[in-house]
């Protein structure tokens, strides 16, 4: 429960911090809210020579809406996400962000630390695949802006580079009929969820004209559901094209056994959470207030 | 007016919620060292090879200590169980091979705890792995062995019989038969983990201040394990932030504490576990396995007789078992009056954690066993849950059951009816009904249960013949100081009960003052404070052992004031009263201005004694009582006598609906009724309800401490094991009802653990809401994912069968 012995640097400007990671090499590792890092540390299953702090980098936790995109600085905490107007102007965000574990780690842990760290269970991921959005990063090399889906590779890799940092992440604003939910399901708030499902779709009446479908816990990154999104688009939703979309979505899951539930349950889950998914969707679309976030025991 | 009864406000909270408690990890100071343990990854292999040496080599290692350097200054902990237990060498780390996943390995003492972890990350050793036992049945058939020299993995076996069980199967009009049934590993998870500080003395002995929640038993274990006479081990407590039995077998650390700081040349050492070490390899609650369970039953669906053959899983060693093979049957035919009962009771070592009491120790499981018979007979029979409890409720008491338990008193019938009205039982019944039609899996479920409180000790001979322990006691010492302020000392070791707020309000009621004059000093000390050999906090039984002797103090101190006031009052003890007056407390003549203050006669026995006469030599203002409760040996041949004084019941209802889409099931409404007898502080009894309420919500629904079949734990943080919270419970509505008990001077019952109600409840709702599906509730714990697969599998067919004789007369 203590981690092994760690030099720490703390970065005064991201130039500073990137050219410290760079120097270091291999052995660091950037430090913002430690909600994930710091955990592996205590349990000794990383031991970096040196963190890097870049928890105190200024400009990096901005909430900024401009030419229809809204952008969110990487530092901002779940917690600050979850208070800010743009929660309630696009509540697939507050969703997400109200429901990620406890209060404590809401109010350390960072949005661009979640997509660092490339946990299959982390929220973020799931959703920004959910909006279409772009991660904005900076390394020793410039900047580059990648798409959120596919920014998670694998287990715990993601496509930085070493020395690169997460500075942001930004989406285009919804358009008029686009709404969307993100649901979870997990057995206790500090639980990672069993499952988790963002949906976006954009309605015109009950026809759906465009539907992204994105699946957290459910495989070793964030899965896309594509299949389910093709059984939407273009249909008029009911009960039998939403059921047909559900099951595709749990077709596409690759879930592992683990405490948290057999690939079997994980499934029936997924289907659950999608069906509820474009439920709230479809309420929110026509303009009603819905309340939705991870459902626990 | 009588404090007793009073919600008085917690005198403790003061100092607890402004961060001024003393808890043992509090402690600190310039040159202690910090201990950490090396513990095994694995859960049975053979230590091959240890090499210390770079540990030791690190700057700031003071020393490690290995399992051969232990075994070589420590003698194996007393084994409580008959042959083979005798042959378990139980030492306080590993020696020659591990036998549970997080069993002690090497110890490291440094100058900090993190440098301690660091050193035995650089401790090399070599394991050569053995087959695992994780299953109980498995266990049994002792293909691989834990403890070599037992040669057997069964640690203890007995059969308890009573009544006519053969007569009652053959006169029977149903019979129920349920093959198996299991209830799962789990623990409580105090606020507080294990911590232990040694200081082994120059001059011989060691000095403990630690969270061991019955220091009375673990001085007796820990001396001879140590080589000290028994006045050599100085124990010590302060804050202790929860335990449910959970800490009364921390002494294992506490010796390796001892041994380091003795390797140390008596530097103070500091163990303070992690939460990921409490919940690895602390202590668990027992697993039991019933099987071939058949019930008798008569044609109106009176239980006649109940046989079953039950398997008790206590892990790795035998700690404080095998005496969880006994008192279990505290509660054998819980609150119904069959009278024939056969239960043979077998238990297994595992290579898993050691269990330890847990709140309801031993006790719940029978509970739950005998919950889920009548649940289960009620649904097979088509009988409704109320009426079927009805029947088999005992209604009389005192009521002396089949193996010479005797309850105190009680009122289930009108403990059901409260609960009851608290829930809305007529429009749940309906809205279930309603709902099962439309498809909803929605249920009501009871579950009455038993906290034998108070235990006799004499039971262990049951267990084991040749133990020398029986009855119980506890002691309280009581003073009036130089300023006349009243001073009580207590042998229990507190660990969020508010003892000293209960007993303040006993011994203000006997004096006839305001709680607030009453002094309580918290903390155990078995050099400096007072204590007999069963002190401690545990097994619900402060209310009566604990304030028996605040009580029993009480009175010898007044009957010393009123002599002491006679004296010097020139007035007859009849015509003194005691009361509070302008200078304070005090004892007056009746109807008289003349008094003397508790100040005045502190004065005159301490400072002042002059004058005072020699027929008073006697009066020392320093009192000493300890109770004893009334209890006998028991007849070890028949397994026959009084286990325990008193008998809290608790009557819970919960409506319960597991979601179609997600498994999730969900509390819709939940009512605890309790029954402790008169309360002391009804603010404090409520507290407790609400805890073990909490308690057996998250063991019934969340918690599960599981292995893999190496022996890993699998729900080794709270990630994985969800201990439960605020968030995860319903609004508990609270009823109470009081039936005093006739043994007790008060009427009040022990009522700490609250029998694992809820894990009785919510397998009845659960037993409602699924039964249309297929399903019987054979299994203590309900996470969606479990609800899932019984779901997909339902297993009525081969879970139970009914044997209906409609020709035989059935007996009433």
């Amino acid at each position: 429960m203590y981690p092994a012995p760690f030099r720490y640097h703390r970065a005064a400007t991201v130039e500073e911090a990137i050219a410290r990671l760079v120097e270091i090499g291999e052995g660091a590792r950037a430090l913002a809210g430690g909600q994930t890092l710091l955990v592996w540390l205590k349990m000794r299953f990383d031991e970096p020579t040196d963190l890097v702090d870049i928890g105190r980098l200024p400009g990096l936790r901005d909430i900024e809406q401009e030419a229809g995109r809204v952008r969110i600085g990487a530092l901002a905490t779940h917690a600050r996400i979850a208070r800010a107007p743009l929660a309630r102007q696009i509540p697939i965000v507050g969703d997400c962000a109200s429901g990620i574990a406890d209060n404590q780690v809401r109010s350390r842990g960072t949005i661009g630390g979640s997509l660092a760290a490339g946990d299959p269970s982390c929220d973020w991921p799931v959703l920004l695949t959910t909006l279409d959005a772009e991660v904005h990063c900076r390394g020793p090399s410039g900047t580059r802006t990648l798409p959120a889906d596919g920014f998670v590779q694998d287990l715990y890799a993601t496509r930085l580079e070493h020395g690169e940092l997460v500075t942001g992440v930004s989406f285009a604003l919804p358009g008029k009929g686009s709404a969307g939910a993100y649901v979870g399901f997990k057995r206790c708030a500090p639980a990672f969820p069993t499952s988790s499902v963002g949906v976006q779709l954009t309605l015109n009446g009950d026809d759906c004209t465009e539907a992204r479908i994105a699946l957290g816990s459910a495989g070793l990154t964030t899965i896309r559901a594509k299949a389910a999104e093709a059984e939407l688009r273009g249909r008029t939703l009911g009960a039998g094209v939403i059921a047909k979309a559900a099951a595709a979505a749990a077709a596409a899951a690759e879930p592992v056994a683990d405490q948290r539930g057999s690939p079997a349950f994980k499934r029936s889950l997924i289907d659950a959470l999608v069906k509820r998914g474009v439920e709230v969707a479809r309420r929110r679309a026509r303009g009603e207030t819905v309340e939705v976030s991870h459902e626990y025991y | 007016m009588s404090w007793t009864g009073t919600s008085v406000r917690r005198k403790e909270d003061d100092r607890l919620v402004r961060g001024r408690g003393l808890f043992t990890d509090d402690e600190l100071e310039p040159g202690m060292l910090h201990l950490h343990i090396l513990r095994s990854p694995y859960a049975h292999a053979r230590i091959v090879r240890i090499d210390t040496s770079a540990a030791e080599a690190l700057p700031g290692v003071a020393c490690v200590l290995t399992g051969r350097e232990v075994a070589a200054q420590c003698d194996p902990v007393m084994q409580l169980g008959p042959p083979p237990c005798d042959k378990i060498r139980d030492l306080p780390m590993a020696v020659d091979k591990v036998i549970f996943q997080g069993e002690p390995v090497a110890a490291v003492a440094a100058d900090s705890v993190a440098l301690a972890e660091d050193a035995a990350a650089l401790i090399d050793v070599e394991y050569e792995m053995l087959d695992a036992v994780v299953d109980a049945e498995d266990a049994l058939s002792d293909r691989s062995i834990l403890h070599e020299a037992a040669g057997t993995n069964r640690t203890w076996q007995g059969v308890y019989e009573y009544g006519d069980v053969e007569g009652a199967f053959r006169d029977a009009a149903f019979v129920v038969r349920i093959p198996r049934m299991q209830f799962h590993r789990f623990a409580s998870t105090p606020l507080e983990n294990n911590a232990c500080i040694a200081e082994w003395k120059r001059q011989g002995g060691v000095d403990f201040l630690c969270n061991n929640s019955f220091p009375g038993f673990a001085q007796q274990l820990l001396a001879p394990g140590l080589r000290l006479k028994a006045d050599q081990v100085h124990i010590r407590t302060y804050d202790v932030g929860g335990s449910f039995g959970n800490q009364i077998w921390n002494y294992v650390y506490m010796a390796v504490a001892a041994l380091v700081s003795k390797k140390t040349g008596g530097r103070r050492v500091k163990w303070a576990e992690t939460r990921s070490e409490h919940l690895l390899a602390s202590g668990h609650g027992n697993e039991r396995t019933y099987l071939d369970t058949e019930v008798a039953l008569d044609r109106e669906g009176v239980i006649t007789a109940v046989r079953s053959r039950h398997i008790d899983d206590c892990g790795a060693y035998t700690r404080y078992e095998p005496l969880g093979c006994v008192i279990w049957s505290q509660v054998l035919a819980a609150t119904y009056k069959v009278r024939n009962l056969r239960i043979d009771f077998t238990q297994t070592v595992t290579n898993k954690c050691p269990v330890v009491p847990n709140r309801g120790y031993s006790r719940m499981q029978q509970l739950w066993f005998m919950e889920r018979i009548v649940d289960i007979c009620a649904h097979e029979l088509g009988l409704p849950a109320d009426e079927m409890r009805l029947k088999n409720y005992i209604t009389q008491f005192p009521y002396e059951t089949p193996n010479g338990c005797v309850y105190d008193s009680g009122d289930y019938p009108a403990m059901l009816t409260r609960a009851k009205e608290l829930i809305g039982w007529d429009r749940w019944q309906k809205e279930c009904a309603a709902g099962r039609k439309a498809g909803r899996l929605i249920g009501i479920g009871i579950g009455t249960t038993l906290d034998s409180g108070t235990n006799n000790f004499g039971q262990a001979r049951i267990m084991n013949p040749y133990l020398p322990f029986s009855g119980n006691s506890e002691v309280c010492t009581m003073r009036l100081d130089l300023e006349g302020a009243v001073i009580v000392c207590l042998g229990t070791t507190p660990s969020g009960q508010g003892h000293e707020t209960a007993a303040s309000q006993v011994a203000a009621d006997v004096l006839g003052i305001d709680p607030s004059m009453v002094h309580v000093r918290p903390g155990f000390d078995t050099a400096w404070n007072t204590f007999v050999g069963h002190s401690g906090t545990y097994a619900s039984q402060f209310a009566v052992t604990g304030l028996s002797a605040v009580h029993g103090a009480a009175q010898k101190l007044k009957a010393e004031m009123r002599r002491l006031a006679a004296y010097m009052l020139e007035a007859a003890e009849e015509d003194l009263e005691f009361g509070t007056g302008a200078q304070g407390p005090e004892v007056r003549v009746k109807g008289t201005d003349k008094a003397i203050n508790y100040w005045y006669m502190a004065n005159l026995v301490n400072n002042n004694n002059a004058l005072l006469d020699a027929s008073l030599a006697d009066v020392t203002l320093n009192v000493r009582h300890v109770y004893r409760p009334p209890f006998k040996v028991p007849d070890t041949e028949r397994k026959f006598g009084n286990l325990t004084l008193t008998y809290a019941a608790q009557l819970h209802i919960a409506v319960v609906e597991v979601s179609r889409e997600t498994c999730r099931p969900q509390i819709l409404a939940y009512a605890a009724v309790d029954d402790c007898g008169t309360l002391i502080n009804p603010q404090i009894a409520h507290g407790q309800v609400h805890g073990a309420t909490s308690h057996g919500i998250g063991a019934a629904i969340m918690e599960s401490l599981d292995y893999d079949e190496s022996g890993n734990l699998l729900t080794g943080t709270f990630s994985d094991y969800c201990p439960i919270t605020a968030l995860n419970l319903p609004d508990i509505a609270w009823g109470n009802i009081e039936t005093p008990s006739p043994f007790t001077y008060s009427g009040a019952k022990g009522m700490g653990e609250g029998g694992g109600a809820p894990l009785h409840t919510m397998s009845a709702a659960l037993q409602d809401a699924l039964h249309g599906a297929g399903v019987i509730v054979t299994g203590s714990h309900h996470p969606a994912p479990r609800l899932f697969e019984i779901l997909q599998k339902p297993n009525r067919a081969e879970a139970v069968s009914v044997e209906r004789r409609g020709g035989k007369q059935a007996r009433r």
